[in-house]
């Protein structure tokens, strides 16, 4: 469970650039929620807010009914988090960038032993589980990362761009990854720029531009809203044509 | 406190798979002593069979035969100057050459001071042994002959010279060789910035270049377990570093058969135990600067160069020492580096450090290791260091 509540962020010296102004939204358990918005929309800006990293101007954010201001420390302990930024240590293999990271977590001896092979396996990682990572495709990096982000069994997942630089089948391996763990009833939280990502998996969606939500519903009601026939011309119409949300 | 191990359990194996970089520090470390013990005594050996044996070149030898005789009873072999002996003295190929003036015998009889040349390059580094030993010589003959006149003449030798001077030499034995001592210091000091150096930068700016410290940081580790796990990795491998260097030196002076240079010498078990206890605030002190100057840093390479700085100082402030001829005044103990330079010479002349200077010397490298290591805390919280890679 995420609650989101007028959350601003500006950055620069005189606090000129708002990347996040004023959002507000929520997303539940067993849902993907999809982050929508072309570059530059806040995105990174607000999972960073969320994943504790970066402390919001205004407003307020909950996870998991935990304050991700005064509870920081215990809102890590709930959220997995695929950044970004998702370097793995290459002189270290999959498994033990894993164990690294369900370590940091606090977990230990066979039990994080079960969670990492439950890992490698479902992640289908057990070919080069035992291999240093700096030989790994994008894919094997991406599955890795997602990994270390779940060796802790998070309630919340949040999930920024996580399908960039992946091919065709890295994205439909990815995708059937995200609905198992819906299907757990985790909260899921995926931001994206390209709209064909957010539509073909998420239950609702929130899109972005400029560092303010602009609408928000699944998609049926984000056509009516719009009046566009197709989602594509909904996006475009919702964010003005100048955005250029590029797929 | 299990996050701290975790994470310094991780960067030692981490820095272990690394074996090319490793195998470069240990193998640098472990050669620096042999290669430069053998370098110095081989030269210092030279030096000193040079002196031993003094080939004086002389013009006019039959001007002076008393001279000659004393000089070649002082075991100096005499032989004739050549006509060029000038240019042969600037081109380095002769050290020095003794001209007896044509008219000495006569000046002698006349009862005037009699003439000799001593004629020399003193710029020459390697000429300045024949050079202070023909001058000794010569002065000795002085002396001798004046001794021997005053007593012709019925007066004691002390009428002519009422100052004797005796000087008293408080060097032990191991104090001589002093470039050898420096050496070793020089080593032990400079080892402990470069054994964590590869490490500490790897591990926070290599970190941070990697795009692996974000997700580090949304861990419920704190920015403080961290950078205490990862100084503890890189403290150790520092502290291997240092101790394969002064092994590396005390294996050579024990064990490797050098050319006798008459240097008494102290680098025993015992010295390298002192050697170890006098660098340890360096250990532990300079991972941590190293580590706050790659926090700092976006990219290794930003990293290494800001570094450089570091290593400058660590490297200069020894050679200044060295060349500083005044008594060192007292709060030099407390400064890093300096200080450590200060007791390692003093374990060299063989003098053992008392516990409490020991202690005294540890107090400013802990009191900013403890700051350095906050600073990177510090660092990784703010939000800036998550913006570029």
């Amino acid at each position: 469970m995420i609650a989101v509540d007028g959350l601003s962020k500006s950055f620069g010296k005189r606090r000129e650039v708002r990347a996040v102004d004023g959002v507000t939204f929520a997303a539940a358990d067993g849902e993907i929620t999809g982050l929508l918005g072309p570059n530059g929309a806040g995105k990174t800006t607000l999972l960073r807010m969320l994943a504790t990293l970066v402390v919001p101007d205004a407003g307020r954010a909950n996870v998991a009914g935990l304050d991700v201001v005064a509870d920081r420390r215990a809102v890590r302990r709930r959220i997995g988090v695929l950044s970004d930024a998702r370097g793995l240590y290459p002189r270290l293999t999959a498994r033990e960038n894993i164990r690294y990271f369900g370590r940091l977590h606090g977990l230990a001896g066979a039990a994080l032993e079960r969670r990492v092979d439950t890992l490698v396996d479902a992640l289908g990682l057990a070919a080069v589980a035992d291999r240093p990572a700096q030989g790994y495709s994008q894919g094997e990096r991406m599955k890795t990362a997602i990994a270390r982000a779940l060796v802790h069994d998070p309630d919340t997942i949040l999930l920024d761009e996580p399908t960039n630089g992946l091919d065709i089948m890295s994205v439909r391996a990815l995708r059937e990854q995200l609905k198992a763990l819906r299907a757990q009833g985790k909260c899921l939280l995926f931001s994206s720029h390209v709209m064909q990502e957010v539509a073909a998996l998420c239950d609702r969606i929130v899109i972005l531009g400029r560092g303010r939500v602009v609408a928000a519903g699944t998609a049926a009601e984000l056509l009516a809203q719009s009046g566009a026939a197709t989602l594509e011309d909904a996006f475009v119409g919702l964010l003005g044509s100048g955005e250029g949300l590029a797929a | 406190m299990h996050r701290i191990f975790t994470v310094a359990a991780k960067e030692i194996i981490d820095t272990l798979r690394d074996r090319r970089t490793m195998l470069v520090t240990l193998a640098t470390a472990a050669l620096a002593g042999p290669i430069f013990l053998v370098l110095i005594f081989n030269m210092m050996a030279q030096q000193s069979e040079r002196a031993r044996d003094l080939v004086l070149p002389v013009q006019g030898a039959e001007h002076a035969s008393a001279l000659i005789a004393f000089l070649e009873r002082e075991q100096v072999k005499v032989v004739p100057a050549p006509a060029d002996f000038e240019a042969r003295i600037r081109a380095g190929e002769l050290a020095v050459v003794l001209v007896v003036d044509p008219r000495f015998a006569d000046d002698v009889k006349a009862g005037k001071a009699g003439i000799v040349r001593l004629v020399h390059d003193r710029s020459r580094d390697r000429a300045r042994v024949s050079i202070d030993q023909a001058e000794a010589l010569l002065r000795a003959y002085n002396a001798q002959w004046g001794r021997m006149r005053l007593l012709l003449r019925g007066v004691a030798p002390e009428v002519g010279s009422p100052l004797e001077v005796r000087t008293v030499n408080l060097a032990t034995p191991q104090q001589s060789g002093a470039l050898v001592l420096f050496l070793v210091a020089y080593y032990g000091l400079f080892a402990s910035i470069m054994g964590g150096m590869a490490v500490a930068l790897d591990t926070t700016a290599g970190e941070r270049e990697r795009a692996s410290l974000e997700p580090l940081l949304t861990t419920p580790a704190s920015t403080l377990e961290l950078v205490t796990g990862k100084w503890l990795a890189t403290t150790l491998f520092n502290g291997i570093v240092v101790a394969v260097t002064l092994a590396g030196f005390w294996a050579t002076l024990s064990f490797a058969p050098l050319p006798p240079v008459g240097i008494p010498f102290l680098f025993g078990a015992k010295e390298l135990g002192r050697f170890l206890a006098i660098l340890l605030p360096m250990i532990a002190l300079l991972p941590a600067i190293l580590l706050w100057v790659g926090a700092r840093a976006r990219t290794y390479k930003e990293a290494q160069a800001n570094v450089s700085v570091l290593l400058f100082v660590v490297a200069l402030v020894p050679a200044i020492q060295l060349f500083a001829q005044r008594r060192e005044p007292d709060w030099i103990a407390l400064v890093p580096v300096s200080g450590q330079y200060a007791l390692l010479n003093r374990a060299l002349r063989g003098e053992a450090i008392p516990l409490l200077e020991l202690a005294v010397s540890w107090a400013v490298p802990v009191g900013l290791a403890v700051l350095a290591l906050a600073g990177v805390a510090r660092l990784w919280s703010r939000e800036s260091v998550l913006a570029g890679k």
